[in-house]
């Protein structure tokens, strides 16, 4: 079985599992559900009305306050 | 000063600190969960969910929010019966949903399928997003539950359906006391056999005994905004599934 061997960890499924950009679309912030912006390099959504960066993880978007980086 | 105290199982603590215990409550329980939940309910969490599928009766195109979905059961449940949908998984636990995405369904399903970890009470959807709201044995995890069915109402679409499936009260005092002798003396015991971790189960149960019973989560469905608010008793009240419609 492939099952065995497969983690989120390894280069080859965080690309497979990597974060699809049509999410954007469904996506707000949830402290002021203002639109985001993608920022693939960073794996980040930017948030410019609560100046907060979240996260991007494995693929997955972590659309929590107390997770996100506090902008300048 | 704000020190508003919420219910951790049977401890009070600072609403502040609910979130991140329910997180390591779930964290620490993630790869057993499924296993778990087949061996405190004895099989019996599957009926519930394909009774929760009964009467919400997927249809196809619809669009899913499922609060809570952890490993993803509902999702899967819901796109199966719908054919061709759509469902988003958010959980607030990241490893719950890290589990759920490693699960053959999600792979087969996974083009149907979104992933986002996310807050119940500040959902991360603008408002009219979806045509099915479910959360399922989630809601007494959340911190402020009327808080989640008012975030619940604002994401639904007009004409869009919530489902809650979750732990209830049964109908007399004798057989919750039955009831309470299993679930506070066994399941902790299985916890600590299956997961090695009495604490987390332990959690569960009290977190169990303290949700608020059929009645009282009818009235706080019909707060949120819901018409035609109705519940189900499931295996006699041990669960039950709440319905409300965004009219």
């Amino acid at each position: 079985m492939m099952d065995d061997t497969r983690s989120a960890e390894t280069p080859e499924v965080a690309r497979e599992l990597g974060f699809d950009p049509k999410m954007l679309e469904a996506l707000v912030c949830p402290q002021t559900q203002s639109v985001l912006e993608y920022d693939a390099a960073a794996q980040e959504l930017i948030s410019r009305s609560a100046h907060l960066a979240y996260p991007i993880r494995n693929g997955i978007p972590v659309m929590l306050v107390d997770e996100a980086r506090r902008l300048e | 000063m704000d020190d508003k105290t919420t219910h951790f199982g049977f401890e009070t603590v600072p609403e502040a600190e609910k979130a991140g215990r329910v997180q390591g409550v779930f964290g620490s329980v993630a790869s057993k969960y499924d296993v778990m939940n087949d061996v405190m309910s004895m099989g019996i969490h599957r009926i519930w969910k394909d009774a929760m599928m009964d009467w919400l009766a997927p249809r196809k195109g619809q669009r899913l929010l499922d609060v809570a979905g952890g490993t993803g059961d509902i999702s899967f449940r819901f796109l199966k019966r719908a054919g061709e949908a759509h469902s988003t998984v958010l959980d607030i636990t990241e490893p719950m949903l890290v589990e759920g995405r490693k699960r053959a369904e999600a792979e087969q399903m996974a083009s149907s399928l979104d992933w986002v970890v996310g807050d119940a009470m500040a959902l991360p959807f603008e408002d009219n997003t979806f045509d099915v709201y479910t959360i399922s044995f989630g809601i007494r995890n959340v911190t402020r539950p009327q808080e989640a069915l008012n975030e619940a109402f604002r994401v639904l679409k007009p004409g869009g359906r919530l489902m809650v499936l979750e732990f209830s009260q049964l109908p007399n005092a004798a057989m919750q006391k039955a009831y309470d002798a299993y679930s506070f003396n066994v399941i902790p015991r299985m916890g600590k056999l299956i997961a090695n971790d009495a604490d987390s189960y332990q959690y569960l149960v009290e977190s169990i005994r303290n949700f608020p019973d059929q009645e009282t989560f009818l009235q706080m469905v019909k707060t949120a905004g819901f018409e035609n608010a109705s519940y189900r008793n499931l295996s006699l009240g041990i669960a039950a599934l709440h319905s409300g419609w965004k009219i």
